[in-house]
C-alpha cells in the first residue's frame, strides 16, 4: 500500500502541472540546480558530524558511555543491551541502522530486545544531524533549549517504547 | 553545537591517544569520506525531491496543502509569514508520510523563513526543531523492511508501538517547549512588576 504513495504522488503532480500549463521539464531542472546548491551548503555540517561520530565510536568513548548508561537502563526497566542504540541514534541514522541489524542478527528479529530496538529507531530522528543541517544556511548559532528538550523527549520515547513492547 | 563539538572531538582524541594514536588521522578521514558518500546520496535524493517540489510550487499545489494545514500551523507557530507557514506545512506533511528526503529541504527553507536573519533561535524555531527531531512518522518503512529482511514473521507489528512512541516523544517535546516558553514569559514579566512595588 505505502509503496504506491511516492509514484502516485509524482504522477499526480505531473498531471496537475500539465493541467495548470506549467513547464514540467524546466521546473524540474531548476529544482535539481537548487538541490545541488543545497547539498553544497549543508556539506560542511555533514562532514563535521560524521567525523565526530566516527571518532566517538572508534576511540572507544562510545563503549565507555554505554557502560555508564547500562545501570541506568536496568533501573528504568529497559534492556541494557539497547544502551548503544539509544546513544548513537541522535548522532547517526546509518550508525543506528547498522546497530539495529546487529541486534536482529544476535537476538532474532522477533525477540523482545529486537522489537524494542526497532521501535526506538523507528520513532525518533537523528537530532544532531537534523539541527546541523536545518540551521546550516542561517546565522542562528544559539539554539537555547532546543537540544536538551529534544534529547529528553527522545529518551522518554525510548523508555515508553520498551514499556509498550512488553505487551505485544 | 560548538561546545558539543569541542567536547566530543577532544575527548575522543584523548581516548584514541591511549589506544592507538597512529590511527587518529585515518579515523577522521574515514568520517569525512563517509560524509562525501552521504552528500552524493543526498544530491540524488534532493535532486528528485526538490525538483518535484519546485513543480508543486509552480502549480500552487503547495498553497492547497498549506490551506489544509494552516489552522494547525497557525496555532503551533504564531506570528510567522505566509511563506514560512507554507514551508512548515510541507515539512510536516512529508514527515508524516515518511519521506525524509523531501522533508529536509522543506525544513531548511522553513528555518530560513523563520530565522529572519537573527542569531538566536526563536521559540517557534525551537518548537519546529523539536517536532522535527522527535519525528512524527506514520509508517517506519525502512525499519519494517529491515525486520522483514532479517526473517521476521510479523515484521509490521511494530507499527502501532512506533506510532504510540513517536506520538509520545513529539507530545512530550512539544509540551516541554510550551512549559519553558511559559516560564520565560513569567520571568520577563517580573521586572515590570518591581517598579510598581517600589512606589509604595
Amino acid at each position: 500500500m505505502s509503496n504506491y504513495i511516492v509514484p502516485v504522488l509524482i504522477i499526480g503532480v505531473i498531471i496537475y502541472a500539465v493541467i495548470k500549463k506549467v513547464n514540467v521539464y524546466d521546473s524540474f531542472t531548476e529544482g535539481t540546480k537548487s538541490a545541488l546548491i543545497l547539498v553544497f551548503n549543508i556539506f560542511p555540517y555533514i562532514a563535521v558530524i560524521l567525523m565526530c561520530v566516527e571518532l566517538f565510536k572508534v576511540s572507544g568513548l562510545a563503549k565507555i558511555a554505554v557502560q555508564w548508561l547500562e545501570p541506568f537502563f536496568t533501573f528504568l526497566g529497559m534492556p541494557s543491551e539497547l544502551a548503544e542504540i539509544v546513544l548513537i541514534k541522535p548522532l547517526s541514522g546509518n550508525g543506528s541502522l547498522a546497530l539495529l541489524e546487529e541486534v536482529f542478527n544476535e537476538y532474532g528479529p522477533d525477540s523482545y530486545i529486537a522489537r524494542c530496538a526497532a521501535v526506538i529507531v523507528g520513532s525518533s530522528e537523528t537530532l544532531f544531524y537534523i539541527t546541523a543541517v536545518y540551521f546550516s544556511t542561517v546565522k542562528i548559532k544559539k539554539l537555547r533549549y532546543a537540544i536538551p528538550v529534544a534529547l529528553f523527549a527522545s529518551f522518554a520515547g525510548a523508555v515508553i517504547a520498551c514499556f509498550i513492547c512488553r505487551f505485544i | 553545537m560548538n561546545v558539543v563539538f569541542i567536547v566530543l572531538v577532544t575527548a575522543s582524541l584523548i581516548m584514541l591517544c591511549t589506544v592507538s594514536p597512529e590511527s587518529a588521522i585515518t579515523v577522521m578521514l574515514n568520517g569525512v569520506s563517509g560524509s562525501i558518500q552521504l552528500a552524493l546520496k543526498l544530491c540524488a535524493i534532493y535532486a528528485v525531491w526538490v525538483s518535484v517540489l519546485s513543480i508543486m510550487e509552480k502549480t500552487n499545489m503547495t498553497n492547497g496543502l498549506y490551506r489544509l494545514l494552516r489552522p494547525l500551523c497557525k496555532k503551533l507557530f504564531k506570528g510567522e509569514s505566509d511563506k514560512a507557514y507554507e514551508y512548515i506545512s510541507m515539512n510536516l506533511a512529508t514527515n508524516l508520510l515518511g519521506m525524509g528526503g523531501a522533508a529536509t529541504p522543506m525544513g531548511i527553507k522553513a528555518v530560513e523563513e523563520m530565522s529572519k536573519g537573527k542569531d538566536k533561535a526563536s521559540d517557534n524555531l525551537i518548537l519546529f526543531t523539536v517536532i522535527n527531531a522527535t519525528s512524527i512518522q506514520l509508517l517506519p518503512m525502512t525499519i519494517i523492511s529491515l525486520r522483514a529482511a532479517a526473517g521476521s514473521s510479523t515484521a509490521s507489528d511494530i507499527i502501532i508501538p512506533s506510532l504510540i512512541a513517536t506520538a509520545c516523544t513529539t507530545l512530550i517535546g512539544g509540551l516541554l517547549c510550551f512549559v519553558l516558553r511559559g516560564i520565560k514569559r513569567k520571568n520577563k514579566n517580573k521586572p515590570n512588576e518591581k517598579p510598581l512595588y517600589d512606589k509604595h
